[in-house]
């Protein structure tokens, strides 16, 4: 089994928040879990993938990848925007319509062999979003007393924010890179770019798993 | 084409840079927002705590004067007159045939003590001010006054007369009464004025006296002793204003402006 450096982060990150799952129920983030656990299986599946089926690409896997975590990250931004009825219903409106859009490009436009990069455009700048959102009402409470800086919601935010940004560059122009060949320091720069990302976007979900949990204890 | 796939490789690192650089900055940008915003809050409730202890200060002050001014007014007044019926009634004998006149002085000094009880109790009662519009509270204060005689005291009005918050009638009236005890006990005064002036958004009154004044501006233990401090805390309290005029010889004028609202 092959195994990028970056999902050491994202398996160690897994297994942190299992153990402080409590920490995690205790900010109403539980769902950490179930989004940690496909982040592992579909990036453990996509490396393994092209060994395992005698595939040409993983494609397949990252664009179902896109169709079930989508909701999940959805749900975690409505938990964290902490906004009334009508807000988490306009949030799960907005999650139904960018389900439609993944599926309508998974089947119909780019379709299930090919990279799905207009999902990948679209789930990132949605995520970039939301994060934006939920760090200016962060900045913006009325609970004075909390530090931006110990809220785990503010590294969770931080890092999809960063994360994404990078993505919609690295996964836009995916195609583009593999076609042309573009490396950098003798690696594919998509390949480059994406593990240093994810490898941040993972560090920093064990940081606010971490004060989820050191939090509670207090 | 190396050049090319260069120059491609330095273009999305440097659109990559770019906006990491704005989305770091946009993340400092809010935790700096944040940190100001907790500032501010931690100041604001530093001057919120430095008011309440102020304000406690001076309710305790306020008590204190009311404490002493119960005092002065029970053993100078109702004290005198119940030892004097006290007297009075001791040099009854039963052998002795009983000495109507006195009987009946003794009587009278007992019901004029109960009326200063009355009126005392009166006056401090807030529940009983609070039944009637602030002129009206003042003209019975004034009545008071007049009925125990030696002071001309007249009472004055401009404008179309306003409904003020209650608590602050409260402390508009105190501050009025505060006053009037300060020409009774200290000014020697003969006169005494008080003006209201009703303006749009606030209410004027004046309390002037034509007694033997003092000099402010060198004599704060005076100040602090005719209670000006209070009538200062009282009316920066309601969140109004107040000035206070004196000079040795010619008087003293309070002017306390306090909003309706």
């Amino acid at each position: 089994m092959t195994l990028l450096y970056f999902q050491y982060f994202q398996i160690f990150s897994l297994l942190l928040a299992l153990v402080c799952r409590k920490g995690l129920n205790f900010f109403s983030i539980g769902i950490l879990i179930p989004i940690l656990l496909v982040d592992n299986a579909s990036d453990i599946i996509g490396a393994n993938y092209t060994r395992i089926f005698h595939s040409p690409d993983n494609y397949f896997v990252f664009n179902v990848y896109y169709l079930v975590s989508t909701p999940l990250y959805l749900y975690l931004f409505a938990i964290m925007l902490k906004g009334d009825h009508r807000e988490r219903r306009r949030i799960f409106v907005t999650g139904v319509v960018i389900e439609l859009l993944i599926a309508a490009n998974y089947l119909f436009i780019q379709g299930h062999l090919a990279f799905d990069s207009f999902t990948s455009l679209l789930v990132n700048l949605t995520n970039f979003v939301f994060s934006c959102l939920i760090l200016t009402r962060l900045a913006m409470r009325k609970e004075e007393d909390k530090h931006l800086l110990v809220d785990p919601y503010f590294w969770i935010n931080a890092m999809i924010l960063l994360f994404s940004l990078v993505s919609m560059i690295a996964l836009g122009l995916q195609k583009y890179i593999a076609v042309n060949h573009i490396q950098l320091v003798g690696k594919n720069l998509y390949f480059a770019l994406m593990q240093a990302a994810n490898a941040a976007l993972y560090t920093g979900y064990s940081g606010a798993i971490v004060l989820c949990q050191t939090q509670r204890s207090k | 084409m190396p050049d090319a796939k260069e120059q491609i490789t330095t273009t999305i690192f440097a659109v990559i840079f770019v906006l990491l650089f704005f989305g770091v900055l946009f993340i400092v940008m809010l935790t700096y927002i944040h940190y100001r915003r907790r500032q501010n809050a931690r100041e604001k409730k530093e001057m919120q705590d430095q008011f309440d202890q102020h304000l406690m200060q001076s309710r305790l002050e306020i008590q204190e004067q009311t404490f002493r001014y119960l005092s002065e007014e029970i053993h100078d007044h109702v004290g005198q007159l119940l030892s004097l019926a006290k007297i009075q009634l001791s040099s009854f004998k039963e052998t002795e045939p009983v000495d109507f006149p006195m009987l009946k002085d003794a009587g009278a000094n007992v019901a004029r003590a109960l009326q200063d009880l009355r009126s005392l109790a009166k006056g401090l009662h807030a529940g009983h001010i609070r039944h009637f519009s602030i002129r009206e509270a003042v003209d019975e204060e004034v009545a008071r006054i007049r009925k125990a005689g030696g002071l001309v005291v007249s009472v004055t009005s401009e404008g179309t007369e306003k409904k003020i918050k209650e608590e602050k009638q409260l402390i508009l009236f105190r501050i009025i009464q505060e006053c009037l005890q300060n020409c009774l006990k200290h000014s020697a005064a003969t006169n005494i004025n008080i003006g209201f002036t009703w303006y749009a958004e606030q209410l004027r009154v004046r309390v002037r006296d034509d007694g033997t004044g003092f000099d402010t501006e060198n004599n704060p233990a005076l100040r602090n002793g005719l209670g000006l401090e209070n009538i200062r805390n009282r009316a920066s309290l309601s969140g109004g204003s107040s000035i206070i005029h004196s000079r040795p010889g010619e008087g003293t004028t309070v002017t306390v402006q306090i909003p309706y609202e």
